[in-house]
Protein backbone atom coordinates (compact mmCIF):
# COMPACT_ATOMS: atom_id res chain seq x y z
CA UNK A 1 0.00 0.00 0.00
CA UNK A 2 1.39 3.32 -1.09
CA UNK A 3 1.84 6.07 0.99
CA UNK A 4 0.03 8.20 -1.22
CA UNK A 5 -2.99 5.85 -0.71
CA UNK A 6 -2.94 5.50 3.01
CA UNK A 7 -2.98 9.46 3.07
CA UNK A 8 -6.27 9.53 1.00
CA UNK A 9 -7.87 6.55 2.65
CA UNK A 10 -7.83 9.16 5.81
CA UNK A 11 -8.46 12.11 4.60
CA UNK A 12 -11.11 11.49 1.85
CA UNK A 13 -12.87 8.36 2.76
CA UNK A 14 -13.23 9.03 6.62
CA UNK A 15 -14.76 12.14 6.86
CA UNK A 16 -16.72 11.07 3.76
CA UNK A 17 -18.57 8.31 5.50
CA UNK A 18 -19.53 10.50 8.85
CA UNK A 19 -20.83 12.58 6.75
CA UNK A 20 -22.95 10.73 4.03
CA UNK A 21 -24.22 8.02 6.32
CA UNK A 22 -26.10 9.77 9.11
CA UNK A 23 -28.55 11.14 6.73
CA UNK A 24 -30.25 7.53 6.61
CA UNK A 25 -29.87 7.15 9.96
CA UNK A 26 -30.07 10.44 11.72
CA UNK A 27 -34.02 10.34 12.09
CA UNK A 28 -34.02 7.65 13.87
CA UNK A 29 -31.52 8.82 16.07
CA UNK A 30 -33.58 11.47 17.22
CA UNK A 31 -36.82 9.96 17.90
CA UNK A 32 -34.72 6.93 19.92
CA UNK A 33 -34.46 8.82 22.80
CA UNK A 34 -38.59 8.75 23.18
CA UNK A 35 -39.41 5.68 22.23
CA UNK A 36 -41.50 6.00 19.14
CA UNK A 37 -42.79 3.10 17.48
CA UNK A 38 -40.70 0.73 15.55
CA UNK A 39 -42.59 1.40 12.11
CA UNK A 40 -40.42 4.52 11.77
CA UNK A 41 -37.21 3.06 12.09
CA UNK A 42 -34.68 2.63 9.79
CA UNK A 43 -33.89 -0.49 11.49
CA UNK A 44 -36.67 -1.78 9.97
CA UNK A 45 -34.85 -0.76 6.41
CA UNK A 46 -31.97 -2.89 6.55
CA UNK A 47 -31.61 -6.03 8.35
CA UNK A 48 -30.36 -6.22 11.71
CA UNK A 49 -27.29 -8.32 10.09
CA UNK A 50 -26.49 -5.39 7.98
CA UNK A 51 -26.43 -2.72 11.10
CA UNK A 52 -23.95 -5.42 12.72
CA UNK A 53 -22.27 -6.07 9.82
CA UNK A 54 -21.58 -2.05 9.24
CA UNK A 55 -20.99 -1.70 12.95
CA UNK A 56 -18.05 -4.21 12.89
CA UNK A 57 -17.03 -2.21 9.77
CA UNK A 58 -17.39 1.14 11.37
CA UNK A 59 -15.30 -0.12 14.23
CA UNK A 60 -12.40 -1.41 12.19
CA UNK A 61 -12.21 1.75 10.78
CA UNK A 62 -12.16 3.77 13.63
CA UNK A 63 -9.66 1.26 15.33
CA UNK A 64 -6.94 2.16 12.33
CA UNK A 65 -7.78 6.07 12.95
CA UNK A 66 -7.94 6.04 16.73
CA UNK A 67 -3.99 4.60 16.99
CA UNK A 68 -2.60 6.40 13.83
CA UNK A 69 -4.12 9.67 15.79
CA UNK A 70 -2.99 8.10 18.80
CA UNK A 71 -6.32 8.44 21.07
CA UNK A 72 -8.17 5.72 22.51
CA UNK A 73 -10.56 4.19 20.50
CA UNK A 74 -13.58 4.77 23.22
CA UNK A 75 -13.36 8.23 22.99
CA UNK A 76 -14.22 8.10 18.89
CA UNK A 77 -16.28 5.02 19.72
CA UNK A 78 -19.09 7.21 21.42
CA UNK A 79 -19.94 10.63 20.12
CA UNK A 80 -19.39 9.41 16.18
CA UNK A 81 -21.62 5.55 16.28
CA UNK A 82 -24.45 7.62 18.88
CA UNK A 83 -24.59 9.84 15.70
CA UNK A 84 -24.63 7.36 12.84
CA UNK A 85 -26.36 4.14 14.13
CA UNK A 86 -29.88 3.77 15.39
CA UNK A 87 -28.45 2.55 18.46
CA UNK A 88 -30.16 4.03 22.25
CA UNK A 89 -27.39 6.51 23.51
CA UNK A 90 -27.21 3.70 26.75
CA UNK A 91 -26.47 0.83 24.76
CA UNK A 92 -23.70 3.10 22.64
CA UNK A 93 -22.29 4.28 25.90
CA UNK A 94 -22.13 0.54 27.49
CA UNK A 95 -20.52 -0.77 24.29
CA UNK A 96 -18.22 1.80 24.13
CA UNK A 97 -16.90 0.73 27.87
CA UNK A 98 -16.25 -2.56 26.67
CA UNK A 99 -14.45 -1.32 23.78
CA UNK A 100 -12.44 0.78 25.62
CA UNK A 101 -11.88 -2.08 28.32
CA UNK A 102 -11.05 -5.04 25.69
CA UNK A 103 -8.68 -2.61 24.37
CA UNK A 104 -7.03 -1.92 27.31
CA UNK A 105 -7.36 -5.48 28.69
CA UNK A 106 -4.99 -6.93 25.63
CA UNK A 107 -2.72 -3.59 25.31
CA UNK A 108 -2.00 -3.96 28.87
CA UNK A 109 0.23 -7.46 29.25
CA UNK A 110 3.15 -5.95 26.81
CA UNK A 111 3.25 -2.74 28.25
CA UNK A 112 3.64 -4.31 31.94
CA UNK A 113 5.89 -6.99 31.04
CA UNK A 114 8.31 -4.74 29.05
CA UNK A 115 8.32 -1.81 32.49
CA UNK A 116 6.76 0.86 30.65
CA UNK A 117 3.01 1.22 32.61
CA UNK A 118 3.90 1.30 36.49
CA UNK A 119 1.20 -1.09 38.65
CA UNK A 120 2.07 1.41 41.88
CA UNK A 121 1.24 4.62 39.86
CA UNK A 122 -1.70 3.09 37.96
CA UNK A 123 -3.03 1.47 41.14
CA UNK A 124 -2.96 4.82 43.40
CA UNK A 125 -4.72 6.61 40.97
CA UNK A 126 -7.22 4.01 39.74
CA UNK A 127 -8.74 2.92 43.13
CA UNK A 128 -9.87 6.81 43.52
CA UNK A 129 -10.83 6.84 39.79
CA UNK A 130 -12.97 3.53 40.04
CA UNK A 131 -15.02 4.02 42.70
CA UNK A 132 -16.32 8.07 40.94
CA UNK A 133 -16.46 6.27 37.55
CA UNK A 134 -19.35 4.07 39.35
CA UNK A 135 -21.04 7.13 40.71
CA UNK A 136 -20.51 8.41 36.86
CA UNK A 137 -22.09 5.27 35.18
CA UNK A 138 -24.73 5.38 37.92
CA UNK A 139 -26.01 9.43 37.18
CA UNK A 140 -25.20 8.54 33.32
CA UNK A 141 -27.69 5.79 33.35
CA UNK A 142 -30.22 7.85 35.22
CA UNK A 143 -30.45 10.91 33.63
CA UNK A 144 -32.92 11.61 30.72
CA UNK A 145 -31.14 10.98 27.47
CA UNK A 146 -31.50 14.58 25.65
CA UNK A 147 -29.20 15.75 28.77
CA UNK A 148 -26.40 13.39 28.61
CA UNK A 149 -26.06 13.82 24.93
CA UNK A 150 -25.90 17.50 25.53
CA UNK A 151 -22.91 17.17 28.34
CA UNK A 152 -21.52 14.37 26.13
CA UNK A 153 -21.81 17.17 23.05
CA UNK A 154 -20.01 19.68 25.73
CA UNK A 155 -17.66 17.00 27.00
CA UNK A 156 -16.46 15.97 23.41
CA UNK A 157 -15.78 19.20 22.09
CA UNK A 158 -14.02 19.85 25.22
CA UNK A 159 -11.74 17.08 24.73
CA UNK A 160 -10.88 18.31 21.06
CA UNK A 161 -9.80 21.32 22.52
CA UNK A 162 -8.00 19.38 24.88
CA UNK A 163 -6.20 17.75 21.94
CA UNK A 164 -5.47 20.89 20.08
CA UNK A 165 -4.10 22.63 22.65
CA UNK A 166 -2.49 20.12 24.90
CA UNK A 167 1.25 20.17 24.69
CA UNK A 168 3.59 16.87 25.05
CA UNK A 169 6.89 17.08 27.65
CA UNK A 170 8.77 13.95 26.45
CA UNK A 171 10.75 13.67 30.03
CA UNK A 172 9.44 16.36 32.20
CA UNK A 173 11.87 17.27 34.61
CA UNK A 174 11.15 17.16 38.30
CA UNK A 175 12.87 18.97 41.01
CA UNK A 176 11.89 16.97 43.89
CA UNK A 177 9.04 14.28 44.21
CA UNK A 178 6.11 15.02 46.18
CA UNK A 179 5.63 13.29 50.08
CA UNK A 180 2.62 10.97 49.01
CA UNK A 181 4.26 9.75 46.04
CA UNK A 182 7.35 8.85 48.39
CA UNK A 183 5.01 7.28 50.51
CA UNK A 184 3.86 4.97 48.11
CA UNK A 185 7.07 4.56 46.33
CA UNK A 186 6.05 5.54 42.90
CA UNK A 187 9.13 5.97 40.61
CA UNK A 188 10.88 4.05 38.00
CA UNK A 189 13.12 3.21 35.54
CA UNK A 190 12.47 2.42 31.56
CA UNK A 191 14.74 1.89 28.67
CA UNK A 192 14.47 4.33 26.29
CA UNK A 193 15.13 2.77 23.51
CA UNK A 194 15.62 6.02 21.08
CA UNK A 195 18.34 7.23 23.40
CA UNK A 196 19.41 3.52 24.27
CA UNK A 197 19.54 4.08 28.01
CA UNK A 198 17.39 3.87 31.35
CA UNK A 199 15.27 6.84 32.12
CA UNK A 200 14.75 7.49 36.15
CA UNK A 201 11.36 8.67 36.92
CA UNK A 202 9.95 10.52 39.71
CA UNK A 203 6.50 12.21 39.93
CA UNK A 204 5.43 15.10 42.35
CA UNK A 205 1.49 16.54 42.38
CA UNK A 206 0.31 13.52 43.87
CA UNK A 207 -2.84 14.88 45.47
CA UNK A 208 -3.46 17.14 42.74
CA UNK A 209 -3.39 13.94 40.39
CA UNK A 210 -5.89 12.16 42.53
CA UNK A 211 -8.35 14.96 42.83
CA UNK A 212 -8.16 14.86 38.42
CA UNK A 213 -8.34 11.27 38.28
CA UNK A 214 -11.96 11.67 40.55
CA UNK A 215 -13.55 13.97 37.84
CA UNK A 216 -11.65 11.72 35.28
CA UNK A 217 -13.27 8.91 36.11
CA UNK A 218 -16.63 10.45 36.64
CA UNK A 219 -16.35 11.11 33.38
CA UNK A 220 -14.90 8.03 31.55
CA UNK A 221 -18.22 6.27 33.61
CA UNK A 222 -21.01 8.77 32.68
CA UNK A 223 -20.77 8.86 29.24
CA UNK A 224 -18.73 5.42 28.39
CA UNK A 225 -15.31 7.12 27.22
CA UNK A 226 -12.04 5.51 27.46
CA UNK A 227 -10.38 8.37 28.97
CA UNK A 228 -6.47 8.39 27.52
CA UNK A 229 -7.36 11.90 26.15
CA UNK A 230 -7.46 12.86 29.90
CA UNK A 231 -5.26 10.40 31.66
CA UNK A 232 -2.05 10.76 29.81
CA UNK A 233 -2.02 14.83 30.02
CA UNK A 234 -2.41 14.44 34.05
CA UNK A 235 0.26 11.68 33.98
CA UNK A 236 2.85 13.59 31.56
CA UNK A 237 2.19 17.34 32.24
CA UNK A 238 0.38 17.34 35.79
CA UNK A 239 2.55 14.88 37.58
CA UNK A 240 5.60 14.84 35.50
CA UNK A 241 5.87 11.08 34.52
CA UNK A 242 7.75 10.48 30.81
CA UNK A 243 5.14 10.19 28.26
CA UNK A 244 5.98 7.06 27.04
CA UNK A 245 5.47 5.76 30.77
CA UNK A 246 2.19 8.47 30.95
CA UNK A 247 0.56 6.45 27.71
CA UNK A 248 0.76 3.14 28.80
CA UNK A 249 0.05 3.90 32.65
CA UNK A 250 -2.99 5.51 31.37
CA UNK A 251 -4.00 1.89 29.62
CA UNK A 252 -4.13 0.17 32.69
CA UNK A 253 -5.96 2.50 34.19
CA UNK A 254 -8.36 2.77 31.93
CA UNK A 255 -8.81 -1.26 32.27
CA UNK A 256 -9.28 -0.73 35.98
CA UNK A 257 -11.79 2.43 36.31
CA UNK A 258 -13.59 0.53 32.84
CA UNK A 259 -14.42 -2.11 34.50
CA UNK A 260 -16.09 -0.69 37.24
CA UNK A 261 -18.62 1.40 35.12
CA UNK A 262 -18.61 -1.70 33.23
CA UNK A 263 -20.43 -3.84 35.93
CA UNK A 264 -22.89 -0.89 36.42
CA UNK A 265 -23.91 -0.85 32.67
CA UNK A 266 -24.10 -4.73 32.93
CA UNK A 267 -26.70 -4.67 35.28
CA UNK A 268 -28.85 -1.91 34.47
CA UNK A 269 -28.24 -4.19 31.07
CA UNK A 270 -26.84 -1.33 28.92
CA UNK A 271 -24.78 -3.56 27.16
CA UNK A 272 -25.86 -5.56 24.29
CA UNK A 273 -24.12 -8.23 22.41
CA UNK A 274 -25.46 -7.13 19.43
CA UNK A 275 -24.07 -4.20 19.70
CA UNK A 276 -21.26 -4.75 21.85
CA UNK A 277 -19.34 -7.18 20.06
CA UNK A 278 -19.14 -6.22 16.57
CA UNK A 279 -17.76 -3.18 17.95
CA UNK A 280 -15.10 -4.61 20.08
CA UNK A 281 -13.75 -7.36 17.32
CA UNK A 282 -13.31 -4.61 14.49
CA UNK A 283 -11.55 -2.28 16.93
CA UNK A 284 -9.34 -4.79 18.26
CA UNK A 285 -8.70 -5.57 14.63
CA UNK A 286 -8.37 -2.07 13.21
CA UNK A 287 -5.91 -1.60 16.53
CA UNK A 288 -3.48 -3.81 14.92
CA UNK A 289 -3.88 -3.01 11.25
CA UNK A 290 -3.15 0.92 12.48
CA UNK A 291 0.07 -0.30 14.56
CA UNK A 292 1.17 -1.41 11.43
CA UNK A 293 0.16 1.98 9.43
CA UNK A 294 1.83 3.58 11.33
CA UNK A 295 5.15 4.63 9.97
CA UNK A 296 3.25 4.13 6.71
CA UNK A 297 0.82 7.52 7.44
CA UNK A 298 0.62 10.94 8.11
CA UNK A 299 0.10 11.07 11.70
CA UNK A 300 -0.58 14.93 11.92
CA UNK A 301 -3.26 14.77 9.07
CA UNK A 302 -4.80 11.88 10.58
CA UNK A 303 -4.95 13.97 13.78
CA UNK A 304 -6.32 17.02 11.95
CA UNK A 305 -9.60 15.04 10.86
CA UNK A 306 -9.76 13.18 14.00
CA UNK A 307 -9.74 16.46 16.05
CA UNK A 308 -12.36 17.59 13.08
CA UNK A 309 -14.27 14.72 13.69
CA UNK A 310 -14.75 15.45 17.56
CA UNK A 311 -16.22 18.48 17.48
CA UNK A 312 -18.35 17.55 14.59
CA UNK A 313 -19.85 14.86 16.63
CA UNK A 314 -19.75 17.11 19.15
CA UNK A 315 -21.75 19.85 17.64
CA UNK A 316 -24.13 17.40 16.61
CA UNK A 317 -25.13 15.96 19.98
CA UNK A 318 -25.39 19.45 21.42
CA UNK A 319 -28.25 20.15 18.86
CA UNK A 320 -29.54 16.90 19.32
CA UNK A 321 -29.54 17.54 23.03
CA UNK A 322 -31.60 20.68 22.06
CA UNK A 323 -33.46 19.11 20.25
CA UNK A 324 -32.75 20.52 17.16
CA UNK B 1 21.70 -0.16 29.10
CA UNK B 2 21.40 -1.97 32.12
CA UNK B 3 18.83 -4.81 31.88
CA UNK B 4 18.55 -5.55 35.43
CA UNK B 5 17.29 -1.50 36.22
CA UNK B 6 14.28 -1.48 33.35
CA UNK B 7 13.21 -4.99 34.37
CA UNK B 8 9.41 -4.46 35.55
CA UNK B 9 9.48 -5.79 39.45
CA UNK B 10 7.80 -9.13 40.97
CA UNK B 11 4.28 -8.09 41.14
CA UNK B 12 4.19 -6.34 37.65
CA UNK B 13 5.49 -8.97 36.35
CA UNK B 14 2.90 -11.39 37.81
CA UNK B 15 0.05 -8.82 36.49
CA UNK B 16 1.16 -8.62 33.20
CA UNK B 17 1.29 -12.56 33.13
CA UNK B 18 -1.84 -13.49 34.45
CA UNK B 19 -3.81 -10.15 32.57
CA UNK B 20 -2.13 -12.37 29.47
CA UNK B 21 -3.90 -15.47 29.79
CA UNK B 22 -7.44 -14.06 31.47
CA UNK B 23 -7.59 -11.38 28.48
CA UNK B 24 -6.59 -13.88 25.53
CA UNK B 25 -9.27 -16.28 27.18
CA UNK B 26 -11.81 -13.21 27.08
CA UNK B 27 -11.62 -12.55 23.26
CA UNK B 28 -11.62 -16.26 22.52
CA UNK B 29 -14.84 -16.07 25.06
CA UNK B 30 -16.45 -13.00 23.55
CA UNK B 31 -16.06 -14.85 20.27
CA UNK B 32 -16.99 -18.47 20.96
CA UNK B 33 -20.85 -16.57 22.88
CA UNK B 34 -21.24 -14.45 19.77
CA UNK B 35 -21.13 -17.23 17.27
CA UNK B 36 -23.34 -19.12 19.37
CA UNK B 37 -25.61 -16.10 19.74
CA UNK B 38 -25.99 -14.82 16.22
CA UNK B 39 -26.14 -18.82 14.52
CA UNK B 40 -28.56 -19.47 17.14
CA UNK B 41 -26.41 -22.08 17.97
CA UNK B 42 -28.51 -21.89 21.41
CA UNK B 43 -32.22 -20.90 21.42
CA UNK B 44 -32.53 -17.02 22.20
CA UNK B 45 -34.11 -15.97 25.13
CA UNK B 46 -35.23 -12.69 22.84
CA UNK B 47 -35.01 -13.32 18.66
CA UNK B 48 -32.41 -11.20 17.54
CA UNK B 49 -34.78 -9.24 15.30
CA UNK B 50 -37.09 -8.30 17.93
CA UNK B 51 -33.45 -7.01 20.08
CA UNK B 52 -32.86 -4.71 16.61
CA UNK B 53 -36.68 -3.70 15.76
CA UNK B 54 -36.11 -1.94 19.51
CA UNK B 55 -32.46 -0.76 20.22
CA UNK B 56 -33.68 2.59 19.72
CA UNK B 57 -34.91 2.13 23.45
CA UNK B 58 -33.14 3.11 26.28
CA UNK B 59 -31.88 0.13 28.69
CA UNK B 60 -34.75 0.43 30.95
CA UNK B 61 -37.44 0.43 28.76
CA UNK B 62 -35.82 -2.64 26.02
CA UNK B 63 -35.82 -4.52 29.33
CA UNK B 64 -39.34 -3.92 30.79
CA UNK B 65 -40.57 -4.80 27.32
CA UNK B 66 -38.54 -8.06 27.10
CA UNK B 67 -38.98 -8.70 30.67
CA UNK B 68 -35.04 -8.98 30.51
CA UNK B 69 -33.20 -9.71 34.17
CA UNK B 70 -31.28 -7.02 35.13
CA UNK B 71 -28.78 -7.98 37.96
CA UNK B 72 -26.93 -11.01 38.24
CA UNK B 73 -30.94 -12.77 37.16
CA UNK B 74 -29.23 -14.08 33.73
CA UNK B 75 -27.45 -16.42 35.17
CA UNK B 76 -30.58 -18.42 35.64
CA UNK B 77 -30.49 -18.99 31.71
CA UNK B 78 -27.27 -19.52 31.08
CA UNK B 79 -28.32 -22.50 28.50
CA UNK B 80 -29.96 -19.42 25.69
CA UNK B 81 -27.47 -18.11 23.11
CA UNK B 82 -27.97 -14.57 23.61
CA UNK B 83 -27.55 -15.05 27.20
CA UNK B 84 -23.70 -17.07 26.76
CA UNK B 85 -22.70 -14.10 24.71
CA UNK B 86 -23.45 -11.68 27.45
CA UNK B 87 -21.91 -13.58 29.79
CA UNK B 88 -18.62 -14.12 27.66
CA UNK B 89 -18.47 -10.22 28.00
CA UNK B 90 -19.27 -10.47 32.09
CA UNK B 91 -16.07 -12.46 31.88
CA UNK B 92 -14.30 -9.69 30.25
CA UNK B 93 -15.24 -7.09 32.96
CA UNK B 94 -13.95 -9.38 35.43
CA UNK B 95 -10.60 -9.80 34.01
CA UNK B 96 -9.33 -7.24 36.16
CA UNK B 97 -10.34 -8.70 39.10
CA UNK B 98 -8.55 -11.87 38.80
CA UNK B 99 -5.47 -9.83 37.86
CA UNK B 100 -5.63 -7.66 41.27
CA UNK B 101 -6.23 -10.91 42.94
CA UNK B 102 -3.27 -11.97 41.63
CA UNK B 103 -0.85 -9.31 42.85
CA UNK B 104 -2.30 -8.65 46.13
CA UNK B 105 -1.20 -12.17 46.63
CA UNK B 106 2.07 -11.37 45.73
CA UNK B 107 2.54 -7.72 47.51
CA UNK B 108 0.82 -9.66 50.80
CA UNK B 109 3.84 -12.46 50.31
CA UNK B 110 6.37 -9.42 50.01
CA UNK B 111 5.03 -7.79 53.11
CA UNK B 112 4.13 -4.77 51.56
CA UNK B 113 1.87 -3.12 53.43
CA UNK B 114 0.67 -0.39 51.37
CA UNK B 115 -0.06 -2.04 47.69
CA UNK B 116 -1.40 -5.06 49.85
CA UNK B 117 -3.99 -2.20 50.93
CA UNK B 118 -4.50 -0.82 48.02
CA UNK B 119 -4.87 -3.44 45.61
CA UNK B 120 -7.38 -5.26 48.39
CA UNK B 121 -9.62 -1.97 48.44
CA UNK B 122 -9.76 -1.95 44.70
CA UNK B 123 -10.73 -5.60 44.75
CA UNK B 124 -13.46 -4.80 47.02
CA UNK B 125 -14.34 -1.45 44.54
CA UNK B 126 -14.84 -4.18 41.81
CA UNK B 127 -16.14 -6.61 43.54
CA UNK B 128 -19.07 -3.88 44.76
CA UNK B 129 -19.66 -2.68 41.56
CA UNK B 130 -19.64 -6.62 40.11
CA UNK B 131 -22.34 -7.49 43.16
CA UNK B 132 -24.85 -5.73 41.41
CA UNK B 133 -26.16 -3.94 45.40
CA UNK B 134 -26.23 -1.06 43.19
CA UNK B 135 -26.89 -0.69 39.57
CA UNK B 136 -29.57 -3.62 39.38
CA UNK B 137 -33.04 -2.70 39.15
CA UNK B 138 -34.83 -0.14 37.79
Amino acid sequence: MSLKFCNWLFLLVVPAVLFFLPEIVFAADVVSSEGIAAESLPSEGFAWWVWVLLLFVFSFFLGIIAVVAGVGGGVLYVPIVSSLFPFHLDFVRGAGLMVALAGALSAGAPLLNKGLANLRLALSMALIGSISSIFGALVGLALPAHIIQLSLGFTIVFIAIIMLMAKKSEFPEISAPDKLSQILHIHGIYYEASLNKDIDWQIHRTPVGLVLFVIIGFMAGMFGLGAGWANVPVFNLVLGAPLKVSVATSVFVLSVNDTAAAWIYLHKGAVLPLIAVPSIAGMMLGTKIGAKLLTRVKTKSVRVIVITLLLLAGFRAILKGFGI
Amino acid sequence: MNEKHSRPDNAQRVYGQVLHWVSTLGIVFVILGFAIYIFELFPLKVPISDIAHNWHLGAEELNRQFHLPTGWAWVNDMLHGDVLSFASIVYLSGATIICLAAVAVVFFREKNVIYTTIAFLQILVLVFAASGIIGSGH
